[in-house]
């Protein structure tokens, strides 16, 4: 199967740091998480990708073509990004803010049926009528997610980029709302790449790991129980394993507590 | 599902619309208002035969034909397309530079093309001398208008590199900027005779006291076309307001879009700039006011900031003709005085809005 994106040989220096040289790929339809602790240079590896940051040495292409060769119409109609920065100037209505991702696109009629269930799809109905700068930093999140949502509407097979989808989100939002971008991006084959820092949503709802420790890739992994090791190296801390019929989960060993019971 | 979809179209063109239609017809309906006012104040009363008595009537002119026809209305043609002018330049360049505190004058655009304007006057005025009486009337837009692009160029580049996204440093090389072109004006001020002294004077205060048609008209004209051209960058003006990186995400070819404003705000400024002289504050106002009215939407706000700017200009130039009749006071006293304050009051809810400019 040809790959949908891949990084070959690529460094990229953003102010002092330097990340890689990384050889990537992502497949059609695939879902990869990148994991590292902060400052690893998580986010500019997803923005080198999203080509806000031009890499300095190496090779990016994107379905079989050179990225830089893409216009950015083109590409907006086969990638969607949600950046981790949400702030809109001015007070633009929510439902223009989600209209805004198929701004490059003809309007066929069918935008305002697409926005509304973008909406929907990132549990924002509610927020309809209001302006974006009234939210919260949470309803801002579900707003933009929508916006990725409608610019990746009817679009197949293509490639979503998220960076911290649900970092301000409280717990239960956070794990519906991940189902929900799994969900959109299963049933449209699109493949998905997302910078967390939750490992759980990581194990639970990705099939591959990257895993970035100062701009080094330590590793290119499956995403499986069997990572635990690496993921002990990646954040040097010690981490348990809990299994039951719903999933995995991953928590920090608490020191001392070992010693305690026993 | 589909009950649901398609009933939201109707509810947000039932709720929505009418409002921003009414509050559209609102501001149309106080422009007209407004000029029919304007055209009845003044030092010379008007009769209703003096109206009759237009260009294409050979009977000899009255005192109250001639100032109405040669005098008034072209200056009141002149007027609203140079508010509509400063409007859409100061909505365009808010838009730009995603900062609602931003204006062509307060950024010194406009100081910029009254910069060289100036030195055109003076230490250049042997070229102007040279040309045919017809250039000269270009030549002053055509050099205000490289020196806008200059002063529009330099911000663009300077802001980005010293302190990318943030209002307050925006304002602040604006700041710098126009500290520069103000010197070169006083530079220009300080060797000129009596007559080139009293020409920079008129540009650096405003005034539409030179209006005449055929200003008007290449006046109106101009805004036609760029109002046309800002209208169809608008929908990716509002994607500009995600940010560059993400309305470069959404395909918008961002370089491209800030070179078609840079060279919109340029234009627009320093055409209103070379036959009026510097009128500040009319950009940061009557985009506000349209915002206020329409809600954010670009595609709203350049035709609204455009009408609200003509409102606007038309009020402060009919104070400057008759509060001081038969003396003239110029209108870049009032936009500013009025304009100020309103600059402070934005900036007090910008603060508190964002913690910190």
């Amino acid at each position: 199967m040809a790959s949908l994106l891949t990084l070959q040989d690529v460094r990229v220096t953003l102010g002092a740091s330097t990340i890689g040289p990384v050889t990537l790929r992502v497949d059609p339809g695939e879902r990869i998480a990148i994991l590292g602790p902060s400052g690893a240079g998580k986010s500019t590896l997803l923005r080198l990708i999203a080509r806000e940051l031009r890499p300095a040495a190496g090779h990016l292409s994107f379905e079989g073509r050179a990225l830089p060769a893409w216009s950015s119409a083109e590409l907006a109609q086969r990638r969607a990004v949600l950046p981790q920065q949400h702030g809109v100037a001015f007070g633009l209505p929510v439902e223009l803010v989600v209209a805004l991702g198929r701004v490059a696109r003809p309007d066929d009629g069918q935008q305002h049926l697409i926005v509304r269930e973008a909406l929907m799809q990132a549990q924002a109905e509610h927020l309809q009528g209001r302006r974006f700068d009234t939210l919260s930093g949470g309803e801002q999140a579900r707003v933009q997610l929508a916006r990725v949502f409608a610019q990746a509407w009817d679009a197949r097979d293509g490639l979503l980029l998220v960076d911290e989808p649900v970092a301000a989100l409280d717990p239960g939002l956070s794990v519906s709302l991940m189902a929900a971008m799994s969900d959109f991006a299963e049933r449209r084959g699109h493949a998905l790449v997302a910078v967390l820092h939750d490992l759980n949503l990581a194990l639970n709802h990705f099939d591959r790991l990257w895993l970035l420790k100062s701009g080094r890739l330590l590793a290119d992994c499956d995403a499986l129980p069997a990572t635990l090791p690496l993921l002990e190296q990646l954040y040097d801390t010690r981490l348990r394993l809990l299994r039951d019929e719903h999933g995995l989960a991953i928590l920090p060993m608490v020191a001392g507590a070992v010693g305690a019971r026993a | 599902m589909s009950t649901v979809g398609s009933a939201l179209p109707s509810t947000v063109a039932g709720t929505r619309a009418p409002r921003a239609w009414s509050r559209s017809t609102l501001l149309v309906i106080a422009l007209v208002l407004t000029v029919v006012v304007a055209v009845q104040f003044g030092a010379v009363p008007i009769a209703a035969a003096d109206w009759l008595n237009g260009p294409w009537n050979d009977a000899p002119k009255t005192g109250g034909a001639h100032v109405l026809w040669q005098l008034r209305l072209p200056r009141l043609g002149l007027t609203l397309a140079v508010g509509a002018a400063l409007g859409l330049a100061g909505a365009l360049s808010q838009a730009l530079f995603r900062n609602p505190m931003a204006e062509p004058s307060l950024l010194g655009v406009t100081s910029g093309a009254a910069a060289a304007v100036a030195l055109t006057l003076t230490v250049f005025a042997g070229v102007q001398v040279a040309l045919p009486a017809e250039a000269r009337l270009w030549l002053l837009p055509v050099v205000g208008f490289a020196g806008a692009l200059a002063v529009c160029f330099s911000l663009d580049r300077l802001s980005r590199w010293l302190a990318p996204g943030s209002i307050a440093a925006l304002l602040l090389c604006g700041l710098a900027l126009q500290a520069m072109t103000f010197a070169v004006v006083g530079l220009c001020s300080f060797i000129a005779n009596d007559e080139q002294l009293r020409a920079i004077n008129f540009w650096t205060l405003g005034s539409l006291a030179g209006a005449n048609w055929p200003m008007a008209a290449v006046m109106g004209g101009a805004l036609l076309v760029l109002g046309t051209l800002a209208l169809r960058v608008a929908p990716r003006l509002n994607a500009l307001a995600l940010g560059e990186a993400a309305a470069a995400h959404v395909g918008i070819d961002v370089e491209r879009l800030r070179w078609q404003c840079i060279a919109m705000v340029a234009l627009l400024s320093s055409l209103a700039v070379a036959w009026c002289g510097s009128i500040g504050f009319i950009g940061l106002m009557a985009p506000h006011l349209a915002r206020q009215l329409v809600g954010a939407d670009q595609r709203r706000v350049l035709p609204h900031a455009m009408l609200a700017g003509a409102l606007l200009l038309v009020v402060a130039d009919t104070f400057a003709r008759t509060l001081a009749v038969p003396a003239e006071i110029p209108v870049g006293v009032f936009s500013a005085l009025i304009g100020a304050p309103w600059f402070l009051v934005l900036l007090r809810g910008a603060v508190r809005r964002m913690g910190s400019a």
